[in-house]
């Protein structure tokens, strides 16, 4: 969910996903940096994501990840989803 | 959209996992080195490059688990692990060649009979006609009711004026053809051969969907009047092999069977007609005019092709009524009250004769049962393998590895084995369907089976859909015989399979499903013994039967005088006969009209002035043949009373008949009948009253499993006849004097084709043929499925012996015999096969009922055959287990119980 909504601003190559996660979380969430390609092969395969070839502003070769409209819509059942839990937790909270 | 996305990403994965892996490899050494600098720069110099570098790493995690956790995600992981297991299967085969070699020629033998029967099976029942859209063609016959003791037909032809009636009143076929098979001299220049062709109307080529390649269809005048243009079409191998493919031949002429035909057309390629063997399509309307007028003269089959909008079931009932119409338009001239009908049916329906479609099923099906028996075989070898391997699964196991994942392992084991199977068998395969095209037994046996020439042994091949079926069979063998090993032998129960290597190895699970695998094999193997020892114990009885003649050491060659003078035919026989019988190494030449065994030959009516006439359509039947005086003493068929035609029976002279024992004895009945007057309805015999003059033995003219029907005789010298078989009988090998008859009669009459040169012998060998074809395949197909069956049970008790070692010492150290110790190995086979062998024959007693129709003199539950099929198998088993058994006998106690 945190990488499909960094992709909502742009189209980003895997370091720049990595960046931005590290950034919006406060770097809370980072975790292996590693684990991120899998989940984007898995991104893929669901047909949430697509990637292709070009060229970094380094000059160098990157693969990047467009988030596509399948992926925009789950991304919109996930935040819904995880506001829900939330507002759900939030409630338990107060009332603790 | 997304279904795109998904499919694109899927293909390229799929379709180049090694660009995958390197573009993944690129991207994370981008990621690394962005990372790298970042933390240089971070630091302002503070790191060197080789530790920053170092630091993306950490930061980065375990590379080697992230691409391989990148490559499962991306949906690679199957294709690793199945690489894997391949290698490990491959390195396991490597380390036990004799198992491998054992498992993979039993599997090649299976698959490859298989699908050399499938290829035969697909080309004679499956393959779609070569016609275009052969499943809307429709057959039509007339049928007639059943009359007295002769049964009804549904396969009568028509007549040109009953079709005509037909065509007129139809509404449900869009197109429909008469067409007849035929065998004519073809002259072109001054070449001669005889040839076979189809006569053909207009509507045929319409009607099957086909264009001519050059030139054109007979037009619709060509098409319109009886007796009318004489026109051919040639096909296309005629084509090339008499015109050099040249394609000026439009307007050219021919000569077939003495008529000037003008060539319109030439054929595609590959097109030889309805009956598959044409060489040329003579128009339907050059025929003779009288011929085609005559409503009673059956000679034509119609096909027809269904309105688009017309179910096949609806055509049928549309026929059935039609049929009416035709009858009442053309009533039973002579039988009043006899009423004929019309049938249709799929041409497809027709392609091959009944006994062909039963015979290949069967053999399907028993080849089906020989591939089982390789399953159970091969299943039987894993279990005993899986537990020489207890230990190394319960180690896995112990060590963590998943039941599936194991199950998984074991499986690809045995596909990995069946395709080596699947393999080798390509070479069986490709052997049997020659061998199957070569063994044809229809080429010969056309006059007595029907179904459609296009459709042929000669068809059989190995194509894609046989190759298709082969790999299926492959996959699914491996997945059938590896199913049961598989889940067997990593059920878990590891403290025991670790504790100990020998006390679990036979778990009494095991070796109850080895016993079940051996017990399955026997009883197939008996259903297979039984089915072949039946038909093996028909053609015995095929072979038993005495045709009437003796068939050794003669030469027999067919020709045909046309447009000779009717009165000049005697003298010319009269030479020829003395012209051969002058050939040094002949001993006796006879000509006849139609050859023993030829599947059926013409008949009439015989009508008897010695007694009443019979109620009309109960006059009795008979064969007419005729032969030249000498031709009873050629074949020695034996003279039973009265004498053979004599050299001075001519015309002008008293009529005389020879008849068969067969028809004296149905015409006069406890009389004798030489001497009687007797009419023929054929050779002009039909107006003056003829005697009888003799009676000789009877001769199988139909078929060798047809009792033989009553006959006529009449002499070549009494009653002109241009169709002539000559038989030869020699001192020597028949074939040895092929050239010297072909040159007296080349001498006597020029330019006319001789042809079907064969001894004798071959006719009668053919005439078996299809008995003999089952036959031999049935009973190689159950030698294997024995041999096969054996072998399991060998492998059964052998490795039981194995395992008892130390139980056969404890006893012997007891005092049990040597002869103890065999009867009990040996009493454990022979239990195997009392099960087995019940199971088996209550198989074989519901299963062989379907050969009903293929066998001559054998009851489907014969006694006989189940008693030495029992005792067959008896013998196999027990010489299975004897060999296991000597080795238990042999054993030491000291040395077994040490051990």
């Amino acid at each position: 969910m945190l990488i499909l909504q960094t992709l909502t601003v742009q189209p980003l190559h895997g370091y720049a996903i990595a960046q931005q996660i590290e950034l919006l979380s406060d770097a809370v969430l980072s975790v292996e940096q590693g684990s991120l390609y899998p989940a984007l092969e898995r991104l893929q395969k669901r047909g949430w994501v697509t990637s292709r070839w070009g060229e970094s502003p380094t000059g160098r070769r990157a693969r990047y990840y467009t988030l596509t409209a399948a992926g925009r819509r789950q991304l919109g059942d996930e935040i819904s989803d995880f506001d829900r839990v939330l507002l759900a937790i939030n409630r338990v909270m107060r009332r603790a | 959209m997304r279904l795109l996305d998904v499919l694109r990403y899927r293909l390229r994965v799929l379709l180049h996992p090694a660009r995958h892996a390197s573009e993944l490899d690129e991207e994370i050494r981008f990621h690394l080195s962005l990372e790298a600098m970042q933390r240089e720069h971070a630091a302002r110099g503070a790191v060197s490059g080789t530790d920053a570098g170092w630091a993306a790493r950490r930061r980065f995690g375990n590379l080697t688990t992230t691409k391989e956790e990148a490559r499962e995600m991306a949906g690679l992981g199957f294709f690793d692990t199945t690489e894997q297991d391949v290698r490990f299967a491959l390195r396991s085969f490597r380390r036990a060649p004799g198992f491998t070699a054992v498992a993979v020629l039993t599997l090649a033998v299976g698959i490859g009979a298989n699908t050399a029967i499938f290829s035969a099976v697909n080309a004679m029942l499956l393959r779609p006609l070569p016609f275009e859209a052969p499943e809307r063609l429709i057959q039509v016959s007339l049928t007639v009711p059943p009359r007295g003791d002769s049964p009804g037909r549904d396969d009568i032809p028509w007549s040109y004026p009953k079709s005509a009636v037909f065509r007129k009143a139809q509404t449900v076929f869009k197109d429909l053809t008469l067409w007849s098979p035929s065998e004519g001299t073809i002259r072109v220049g001054t070449d001669a051969e005889r040839s076979t062709y189809e006569v053909v109307d207009g509507r045929y080529l319409p009607t099957l969907g086909i264009r001519p390649a050059l030139g054109r269809n007979f037009s619709a005048e060509e098409d319109a009047t009886p007796g009318g243009a004489k026109v051919v079409m040639l096909s296309d191998a005629f084509w090339q092999r008499r015109f050099n493919a040249d394609s000026a031949v439009i307007g050219r002429s021919l000569l077939l069977d003495g008529g000037v035909f003008t060539i319109v057309g030439v054929l595609p390629a590959g097109f030889r007609g309805i009956s598959g063997r044409a060489e040329l399509f003579a128009s339907f309307m050059s025929q003779d005019a009288r011929m085609l007028n005559e409503p009673q003269s059956h000679g034509w089959d119609m096909v027809a092709r269904l309105k688009p909008d017309v179910t096949p079931e609806r055509a049928k009932v549309a026929v059935r009524q039609l049929g009416g119409v035709v009858a009442d338009a053309y009533p039973n001239q002579r039988i009043k009250n006899e009423r004929w009908g019309a049938i249709a049916r799929e041409l497809d329906r027709t392609r091959v004769d009944p006994v062909v479609r039963r015979s290949l099923l069967v053999l399907l099906g028993a080849v089906g049962l020989v591939l089982l028996i390789a399953c159970a075989n091969v299943a039987n070898l894993f279990l005993v393998r899986a537990a020489g391997r207890r230990r190394e699964i319960a180690v896995r196991l112990a060590i963590g590895a998943g039941r599936r994942r194991l199950v998984r392992q074991l499986l690809t084991e045995s596909v990995v084995l069946s395709t080596l199977g699947g393999l080798a068998s390509i070479l069986i395969a490709w052997w049997g369907v020659k061998l199957l095209a070569a063994l044809d037994p229809t080429t010969t046996l056309r006059v007595r089976l029907g179904g459609i020439g296009a459709i042929s042994f000669q068809s059989i091949r190995l194509d894609p859909v046989a190759f298709a079926f082969a790999a299926g069979l492959t996959i699914l063998t491996g997945l059938v015989f590896g199913l049961v090993p598989a889940l067997q032998s990593t059920r878990p129960s590891l403290a025991g399979d670790l504790k100990t290597e020998t006390a679990r190895l036979t778990g009494p699970r095991g070796l109850t499903s080895r016993n079940a695998l051996a017990v399955v094999e026997i009883a197939l193997a008996v259903v297979l013994l039984a089915g072949s020892g039946l038909m093996i114990r028909s053609l015995a009885k095929l072979i038993g039967v005495r045709p009437g003649f003796d068939a050794e050491q003669v030469l027999t060659m067919r020709f045909n005088m046309i447009g000779v003078g009717q009165d000049s035919l005697p003298a010319f026989y009269d030479q020829l006969v003395t012209r051969l019988a002058s050939i040094p190494g002949a001993t006796n030449v006879g000509l006849a009209d139609c050859p023993p065994l030829n599947g059926g030959c013409n008949g009439t009516i015989l009508v008897q002035h010695d007694r009443p006439a019979p109620a009309p359509g109960t006059e009795p039947d008979i064969g007419v043949h005729w032969v030249t005086p000498d031709w009873f003493a050629t074949m020695h068929v034996p003279l039973k009373s009265g004498r053979v035609f004599a050299n001075s029976d001519r015309y002008g002279t008293q009529k005389v008949v020879v008849v068969s024992e067969t028809a004296a004895r149905r015409y006069w009945p406890g009389q004798d009948p030489i001497g009687r007057p007797v009419s023929v309805f054929q050779g002009g015999f039909d107006k003056d009253t003829a005697y009888v003059v003799g009676v000789v033995g009877d001769v199988r003219f139909g078929t060798l499993d047809s009792l033989p029907d009553p006959d006529v005789y009449l002499s070549y010298y009494q009653s002109s006849r241009g169709r002539v078989m000559m038989f030869v009988r020699t001192a020597g090998d028949p074939r040895s004097l092929i050239g010297a008859v072909r040159r007296e009669v080349a001498a006597l009459a020029p330019g006319v084709p001789l042809y079907d040169v064969r001894p004798m012998r071959e006719r009668v060998a053919d005439a078996m043929g299809y008995a003999r074809f089952s036959a031999t395949l049935l009973a190689a197909f159950a030698a294997v499925a024995l041999a096969l069956a054996a072998l399991g049970t060998y492998g059964v008790i052998s490795f039981g012996v194995s395992q008892r070692t130390k139980e056969i010492g404890v006893r012997v150290a007891l005092g049990a015999t040597r002869g103890n110790v065999l009867r009990l190995v040996v009493g454990q086979g022979v239990g195997l096969a009392v099960v087995g062998g019940a199971l088996g024959l209550a198989g074989a007693l519901a299963t062989t009922r379907v050969l009903r129709s293929l066998l001559y003199g054998v009851a489907p539950s014969d006694p006989v055959t189940l008693v030495s099929i029992v005792a067959v198998l008896m013998v196999a088993v027990i010489v299975a287990s004897w060999l296991p058994a000597r080795r238990a006998a042999g054993v030491h106690p000291a040395e077994a119980l040490r051990s």
